[in-house]
C-alpha cells in the first residue's frame, strides 16, 4: 500500500518535471539558436524572427499530437484494417465480417437499443435539466437542489449502476424485498417484479440511470446560459404581458437554443458510447444488449479481433456525424468559424 | 538528501513485503506431518538445483481470497525448494486479462486457466510451450482417468499439429447435489440413488408443500453459466460420451433432438414456478453464490442444490459439512445403465507461456505429490487431485476426501462442456441462451439460435 501511493507521487513529480524540461527546455534552445546576433542584416533578422514564431507552436502541441498519433490516429486505422481481417488479425477476409454483422440478429437488436437510447436519454436529460434550471432559480433552497442534482455527475458509471441495482433488485414472493422499487411496489399490495429481466421495460430502467447522472450536467449548462439572457428581453416580454410560459418558449428558449444543442449533441455522444451501465447491470442479457458492450464481447471475451473492430468501426461511423456537427455548433457559437 | 531517505523506505518495505512472502511455507513445517510426501520435495529440490534468484510471473484464475491465499502457500514451497522468485497474479477478469497479455507481447511466463477452449485459441496463435510427448505418456500413467486428462490440454498448435501444451493441475467435481441432512431427516426423505428418484423427489416435496430447489445464474459478465452445467450433467447422463463429445465439437448439432431433449427436463425443473425458489423469475436474477443460502434458512427455501464442489466456500460462515450440509453425487439413470456413473468436472490446465529454466521447473513441482497435498490439506480448501499418487488422507475434510475418491474412481469423465466449446459459443451463445430459456423462451428457439450462432463462426 505504501509502497503504491509512494509510487503514484513518485509518478506524478517526475510526470510534472519532464513536461517543465520540455517546454522550457525547447523554448530555451530555440531562442538560443534563432537569437538575433549582431552586425545581422535587418531581412535576416526578421526572416529568424518569424522562423522562431513559426516553430514555437509546432514545440508546443508536439507532445499533444505525438500522443494523439499514437494513442487515437493509428489506432483508427488498425482498427480499420483489422475489421477486413480474420479473428486473429492474419488473414484478409474482404467485407465479409461488415456482412456477418449486417446478417446477425444480436448486432441489430443491440443498434436498436442504441437508437432508443438515443432518442430517449439525451432529450430527457436535457429536457430536465432546463426545467430543473429554470425552476430552481426561483427557489431560496434552489441551489441546494441542485448541488443534490449535480452529486450524480461526480459518481461513476459503475459506481451508479451498483446504486441502481439495490433500486431494481427482486427476491421471490414471500422473501423481503431489498430492493426498493419493489419494496414500494408490494408494499402498495402488488407481486414484486424482476424488472431487469422484462424486455424493453428493462432497457429503459437502464437508461433512467444515464439519465439521472446526465440531468446534472444539462442543468448546469443550462442554468449558465439561462443567467446570460439579457435582463431587457425578459422585461420587454414582461411589459407586453407575455405569461410565464410565454416567456419561457418564446423568449428565454430562442436564446439559448444554441447552448441546448451543444448540451444535446455531447450527450448523445456520451449514449453512442454507452457501454459501462449496460456492462454492469445486466452485460446485454434480457435483450438489452448495445453496440459498445457487443464490441467488447466479441474483442475480449471471444478474441475476436476482427469483428470486434467491424463492430467498433461502425460505431466510430455513427458517432462521427454527431461530433462534426456538434464541433462546428460550439465553433459558430465561439466565434471561430 | 530528501529523495534518499524515499529510496531508504521504498527498500526497507520491499524487504518486509519479501520476507513476508516466504513465511507461508511455516503452515505445515517441512518433514513434520506423515501425510504429506515431503520426500516428493526433496527429490523436486535435488533435482532442479542452481535456479536461485530466477524470476517466475504466473497469471491464473485464483483471485479470490481463499484460493489466492492457499495457491500462495503451495507457491512457497516451491520458491524455498528451488529459490525461485515466483510472482503470483490474478484479477476477476482474468481470461480477458491473459489474452490481452498475450497479444500485448506481455505474458506472464506461466498461464494457468480454467478454460482448454481459451488455451486451444492461445495454442492455435502459438503463443504456448510444448511440454513434450513424455508430459502426455506421465499424465497417462499417473492420473486416475490418465488419459481423458492428458487430452484436455493437447492443442492443435500454430504448426497444424497436436501437441500438449497444458498440464491440468486443481480439479473440480460438478455433478454435485447438496442438500441439508437435517431438513432431509425432519421430512423423512431420502439420498435418491437414481435421476428418476431424484426427480420423484422433487415431486414429493412440492406435493408436501415445500420448494424443492434453489437455483441462480445470475453472475456478472457471466451470467448463464450455471445453467450451461445442468445441461451437461444431463446430456452425460441421456447420452453416450460420444455424443457429449460431438456436441462439444458440433458435429452433432446444438438443435439436434437429442439436446433439446436435455434442455426440456432441465426446462421442467426451472421453468415449474413451484419447483425453484423465488420462482422461475428469481432465478435469472439471483447470484449463483447467494442462490444456495435458501438451504439454510428457517423454514428452508428449499431442500436441493446443483452446483460443484467450490459452492462450500459461499455457505454461511459457521457450517459443519455432514451436519447442516452435505452432498451426493448427482445420480444416472436407472433407464440408461450402459452410461455407467458419469462425471462432470473442470479443473485448471498450466501452460509456459514464455518458456525458461525456471517455468519447467514450475510444471515438474506441479507433477509432485507434495504440490497436491499442501493445497488438499488447507481448511476450507475446494482442491481435488485426480493425481494418484498423493496421499488422500492429507484431504481436509471428509466431504473432500468423498468427492476425491470419486475421481480417482471414474469411470466416464468430462471436462465442462462450455469450457470446451468455441469462446463465442461456450462464453456467449451458450450462456445468453440459457439465460433466455430461464426467461422464457422455449427449448426449440434457444437451441435454433444457439446453433445459428455456431453456423456464423
Amino acid at each position: 500500500m505504501f509502497q503504491q501511493i509512494l509510487a503514484a507521487v513518485i509518478a506524478v513529480v517526475v510526470a510534472l518535471a519532464v513536461c517543465f524540461a520540455y517546454f522550457w527546455g525547447t523554448n530555451w534552445v530555440l531562442d538560443k539558436l534563432l537569437t538575433p546576433r549582431p552586425g545581422m542584416s535587418d531581412d535576416a533578422l526578421t526572416r529568424r524572427d518569424t522562423l522562431r514564431s513559426q516553430i514555437r507552436p509546432w514545440l508546443f502541441i508536439g507532445p499533444a499530437l505525438l500522443f494523439l498519433t499514437v494513442y487515437l490516429i493509428y489506432p483508427v486505422f488498425e482498427t480499420l484494417r483489422l475489421s477486413f481481417f480474420d479473428k486473429y488479425g492474419t488473414k484478409f477476409v474482404g467485407v465479409s465480417n461488415y456482412v456477418w454483422a449486417l446478417t446477425d440478429e444480436t448486432f441489430w437488436r443491440s443498434a436498436l437499443n442504441n437508437a432508443g437510447w438515443l432518442l430517449i436519454v439525451p432529450a430527457f436529460s436535457t429536457a430536465m435539466g432546463l426545467i430543473i434550471a429554470t425552476l430552481a432559480d426561483r427557489l431560496w433552497w434552489g441551489n441546494i437542489a441542485k448541488s443534490l442534482i449535480f452529486a450524480p455527475m461526480a459518481i461513476s458509471f459503475v459506481g451508479a449502476s451498483i446504486i441502481w441495482k439495490f433500486i431494481y433488485t427482486y427476491k421471490g414472493p414471500g422473501i423481503e424485498q431489498i430492493g426498493v422499487l419493489n419494496a414500494v411496489v408490494t408494499g402498495l399490495g402488488f407481486p414484486p417484479q424482476a424488472w431487469i429481466t422484462v424486455p424493453y421495460l428493462n432497457s429503459l430502467l437502464l437508461m433512467i440511470i444515464l439519465i439521472w447522472i446526465q440531468t446534472g450536467f444539462a442543468m448546469v449548462i443550462l442554468s449558465a446560459a439561462l443567467r446570460g439572457i439579457p435582463e431587457e428581453t425578459l422585461e420587454a416580454a414582461r411589459i407586453d404581458g407575455a405569461n410565464e410560459f410565454r416567456m419561457f418558449f418564446d423568449i428565454m428558449i430562442p436564446q439559448i437554443w444554441g447552448t441546448i444543442i451543444v448540451v444535446w449533441t455531447t450527450i448523445t455522444i456520451t449514449v453512442l458510447k454507452v457501454f459501462d451501465i449496460v456492462y454492469a447491470m445486466t452485460n446485454g442479457e434480457f435483450q438489452t444488449q448495445v453496440l459498445a458492450n457487443l464490441m467488447y464481447r466479441w474483442m475480449f471475451i471471444s478474441g475476436d479481433f476482427g469483428r470486434g473492430s467491424t463492430i467498433a468501426v461502425i460505431i466510430m461511423l455513427a458517432v462521427l456525424p454527431v461530433m462534426v456537427w456538434n464541433i462546428r455548433r460550439v465553433r459558430s457559437e465561439l466565434g471561430t468559424a | 538528501m530528501k529523495l534518499r531517505h524515499l529510496l531508504l523506505a521504498t527498500a526497507a518495505v520491499a524487504g518486509m513485503y519479501a520476507g513476508s512472502a516466504y513465511a507461508a511455507a511455516d503452515l505445515f513445517p517441512v518433514g513434520q506431518d506423515a501425510r504429506f510426501s515431503w520426500k516428493s520435495l526433496e527429490d523436486f529440490k535435488a533435482a532442479h538445483p542452481g535456479l536461485a534468484g530466477q524470476k517466475l510471473t504466473i497469471w491464473d484464475a485464483w483471485s479470490s481470497e481463499g484460493d489466492k491465499s492457499q495457491w500462495e502457500a503451495v507457491l512457497s514451497y516451491f520458491k524455498d525448494a528451488t529459490g525461485i522468485d515466483a510472482q503470483d497474479n490474478s484479477s476477476k477478469n482474468y481470461e480477458e486479462q491473459a489474452r490481452i497479455d498475450l497479444q500485448a507481447g506481455s505474458p506472464s511466463d506461466i498461464t494457468i486457466l480454467p478454460q482448454p477452449g481459451l488455451l486451444a485459441d492461445f495454442a492455435k496463435q502459438g503463443y504456448l510451450t510444448d511440454l513434450g510427448a513424455d508430459t502426455t505418456k506421465w499424465l497417462g500413467d499417473n492420473y486416475a482417468a490418465g488419459a481423458s486428462w492428458a487430452a484436455l490440454g493437447q492443442f492443435e498448435g500454430k504448426d497444424g499439429a497436436v501437441h500438449q501444451y497444458g498440464f491440468p493441475y486443481k480439479q473440480e467435481f460438478k455433478s454435485l447435489v447438496w442438500y441439508s441432512p437435517d431438513n432431509f431427516k425432519e421430512k423423512g426423505y431420502t439420498v435418491p440413488k437414481t435421476m428418476e428418484e431424484l426427480l420423484a423427489l422433487t415431486d414429493k416435496i412440492v406435493a408436501d408443500g415445500g420448494t424443492p430447489w434453489c437455483i441462480g445464474i445470475e453472475s456478472g459478465g457471466a451470467t448463464g453459466w450455471t445453467a450451461t452445467d445442468w445441461i451437461e450433467d444431463i446430456m452425460l447422463r441421456t447420452q453416450p460420451p460420444d455424443v457429449y463429445d460431438g456436441w462439444v465439437k458440433n458435429t452433432v448439432k446444438f438443435n439436434d433432438p437429442r439436446v433439446i431433449a436435455a434442455l426440456d427436463i432441465f426446462g421442467s425443473i426451472v421453468k415449474d414456478d413451484k419447483k425453484v425458489a423465488g420462482g422461475t423469475k428469481a432465478v435469472a436474477t439471483t447470484a449463483f453464490g447467494d442462490s444456495p443460502k435458501g438451504l439454510f434458512t428457517v423454514p428452508p427455501q428449499c431442500y436441493l442444490h446443483r452446483q460443484a464442489s467450490f459452492i462450500a466456500s459461499f455457505f454461511p460462515e459457521g457450517s459443519v459439512s455432514g451436519q447442516d450440509y452435505d452432498f451426493f453425487y448427482m445420480p444416472p439413470y436407472a433407464s440408461h445403465p450402459e452410461l455407467g456413473n458419469p462425471v462432470l468436472g473442470a479443473g485448471n490446465i498450466a501452460t509456459i507461456t514464455k518458456d525458461s529454466p525456471a517455468a519447467r521447473a514450475f510444471i515438474d513441482f506441479l507433477k509432485t505429490p507434495i504440490a497436491n497435498e499442501i493445497w488438499m490439506a488447507q481448511t476450507n480448501s475446494s482442491f481435488l487431485s485426480a493425481l494418484k499418487s498423493v496421499n488422500t488422507a492429507a484431504y481436509s475434510s471428509d466431504a473432500l476426501r468423498k468427492q476425491g475418491e470419486i475421481l480417482l474412481n471414474a469411470t466416464t469423465f468430462r471436462f465442462d462442456g462450455s469450457d470446451l466449446m468455441p469462446g463465442p459459443i461456450g462464453a456467449g451463445a451458450f450462456w445468453t441462451g440459457m439465460t433466455d430459456f430461464v426467461n422464457g423462451k422455449s427449448s426449440k428457439d434457444v437451441a435454433d439460435q444457439i446453433q445459428s450462432a455456431w453456423d456464423k463462426l
